[in-house]
């Protein structure tokens, strides 16, 4: 049937020229990155004249952009492991039980993933500076592990409740302790788990803005979008700064992108669903 | 199957963070919220005023009216466009993994990107979107996105839009991939037109689809703060300034702190009605 050959053909040149359009946002960034201030304001759509590479050198040295990436790093890894950990941990009593305790654990749990950080961030601004957490890596790691426990826990429940259960009595039957049962067993069974799970969270706090402008007021722990946000500021915004900062702050994770695509997406997609 | 003991043991560390910097938290705002706490010293005890506040004033119902506003346009807009390429793409196997994959990057950046990037473009002399209309001989289209009341919050709201429609179009293909085959052959051995496969078939068995994409959307846009705080902070004029931008602003702009736990209480009522309410009718619905 050529004459359908030929719709379909059609089909999808159409489809991929709608992708590309949406695509051109992120082309116009790096595009306008290379390019002088004055060059954009004489020409806003033009390509660069010539590779304006001091742009990307003042905006590597001005957003601190080593030292943001290895925050940002750091703090994204702890939070992910400690929420997995604590997560993975605390949905192991509560897969199976069905006492008053698990009941209200999983309520608990159930307004949290509904519950919007703005409900809670001004408490957790005087907690806080009570306890002496504002400008610390602990705090801002506290503060995202709250925020994405209920999730995890969440996940694990559902997850650790579809393990059979006789997996688990075996191992008490041996003589495990309920430690060495979560630990040896069930633990080494949540790798897909936890890989969805990793995924999320450190999209999540990767891309965060709202905690580290609140919680951060120290140049040397900002997070990279934190740094972008500082270094572009919001009065007078410089085109020559403004992008570069933008490739810089996106670079590490468009990288992976890159590098991963159809196991993010995949993962991300899956992680919604459940 | 775990003992009692055990059970408290392996939940205490979870407990323990959840009870600091979320149970507690929540108790803390209710509490504040009917006080006139500014943060520091004393805080005194002024009952409802807060709310009476919040109710009489115009401001602030307007800024839920905005906020509501922004979810309609971007939930609708989004399930839509994500919806149509999904269902493109589910027809065409060849370019799938690739469009996918491109569809979904802007949502690997964050908002602090997006909003600066988009806001360049919305400007109105070297932004690119004037730049292009100007081009295409439209020149009296050529105007300030952002400063202009009537367009400000419809221009945050594509840019959302476009940051998390690849997004919605993956989860609407992992719907697709689990309607089998068999029903969409049937479909064509009946002489079902592709737009009739698409309607009648197609469409109800996405149910899921659409509960999941709603409502992480739904939840997603209620709470939005950071485009308009960074885009416009709130401006032209409060036509931009959502709840959550008000709450910010009221903290840290005015140091209200009992006040903007009102504000806070008030979204979190809004925010558990909605889910409720959307997981109720959308699950009723997946069983017609």
């Amino acid at each position: 049937m050529p004459a359908l050959n030929i719709r379909q053909l059609l089909l999808n040149v159409l489809v991929v020229a709608l992708v590309v359009a949406m695509l051109l946002p992120l082309f116009y960034m790096i595009t306008m990155s290379f390019r002088t201030a004055t060059e954009i304001a004489e020409a806003p759509l033009g390509l660069p004249d010539r590779l304006a590479w001091e742009n990307y050198a003042q905006a590597f040295g001005g957003m601190n952009y080593v030292r943001a990436v290895i925050n940002s790093v750091g703090i994204t890894i702890s939070v992910t492991v400690l929420t997995a950990l604590l997560g993975s941990m605390a949905a192991f009593p509560l897969a199976r039980n069905t006492s008053g305790f698990a009941r209200i654990f999983i309520l608990l749990v159930a307004l949290g993933l509904a519950t919007p950080n703005f409900v809670t961030i001004t408490p957790i601004y005087v907690i806080f500076r009570d306890l002496g957490l504002l400008d610390t890596y602990l705090g801002i790691i506290l503060a995202f592990t709250a925020l994405n426990l209920p999730l995890a826990v969440f996940f694990y429940v559902g997850f650790i409740g579809a393990i059979p259960k006789d997996l688990v009595e075996a191992a008490k039957l041996d003589n495990c302790s309920d430690w060495q049962a979560f630990w040896y067993v069930v633990r080494p069974l949540l790798g897909p788990a936890t890989a969805t799970l990793s995924l999320f969270v450190m999209l999540m706090v990767w891309n965060d803005f709202t905690y580290p402008l609140l919680l951060l007021t120290d140049k040397d722990k900002f997070t990279v979008t934190i740094s972008v946000y500082r270094f572009v500021g919001n009065q007078n915004i410089q085109p020559d700064m403004l992008f570069p900062a933008a490739v810089l702050g996106s670079l590490p994770l468009l990288i992976l992108f890159a590098i991963f695509q159809r196991r993010i997406v995949a993962g991300v997609t899956a992680g919604a669903v459940k | 199957m775990t003992s009692y003991r055990s059970m408290i043991l392996f939940t205490l560390p979870a407990m323990i963070v959840l009870g600091m910097f979320f149970v507690y938290p929540i108790f803390l705002t209710f509490q504040m919220s009917l006080t006139n706490f500014t943060g520091v010293g004393e805080a005194e005890n002024i009952g409802l005023k807060n709310y009476d506040r919040i109710i009489s004033r115009s401001r602030y119902p307007d800024a839920l009216w905005v906020t509501v506003k922004f979810t309609v346009v971007v939930v609708l807009i989004q399930t839509l466009l994500g919806l149509a390429f999904a269902a493109m793409l589910h027809r065409l196997p060849a370019v799938r993994n690739f469009a996918r994959a491109a569809l979904f990057t802007p949502a690997m950046m964050s908002f602090v990107v997006v909003g600066y990037v988009w806001q360049f473009i919305y400007s109105p002399f070297s932004g690119g979107l004037n730049a292009m209309l100007r081009g295409a001989g439209l020149d009296w289209m050529a105007k300030g996105w952002l400063g202009d009341p009537d367009t400000a919050l419809y221009a945050i709201a594509f840019a959302h839009i476009w940051m998390f429609t690849g997004y919605t179009t993956a989860i609407f293909l992992a719907g697709y991939a689990n309607i089998s085959s068999d029903i969409d052959e049937a479909g064509r051995l009946d002489g079902a037109s592709s737009w009739q496969r698409f309607r009648h078939l197609e469409v109800p068995l996405l149910a899921p689809s659409f509960t999941i994409n709603i409502m992480l959307s739904t939840i997603g846009t209620l709470k939005t703060f950071e485009l308009p705080f960074i885009m416009t902070r709130g401006g032209p004029d409060g036509a931009t300034r959502t709840l959550s931008l008000e709450i910010i602003e009221q903290l840290f702009g005015q140091y209200r702190f009992g006040f903007a736990s009102a504000l806070s209480i008030i979204m979190l009522v809004i925010v558990i009605a909605v889910a409720v309410f959307q997981n109720w009718y959308l699950r009723r619905r997946e069983d017609v």
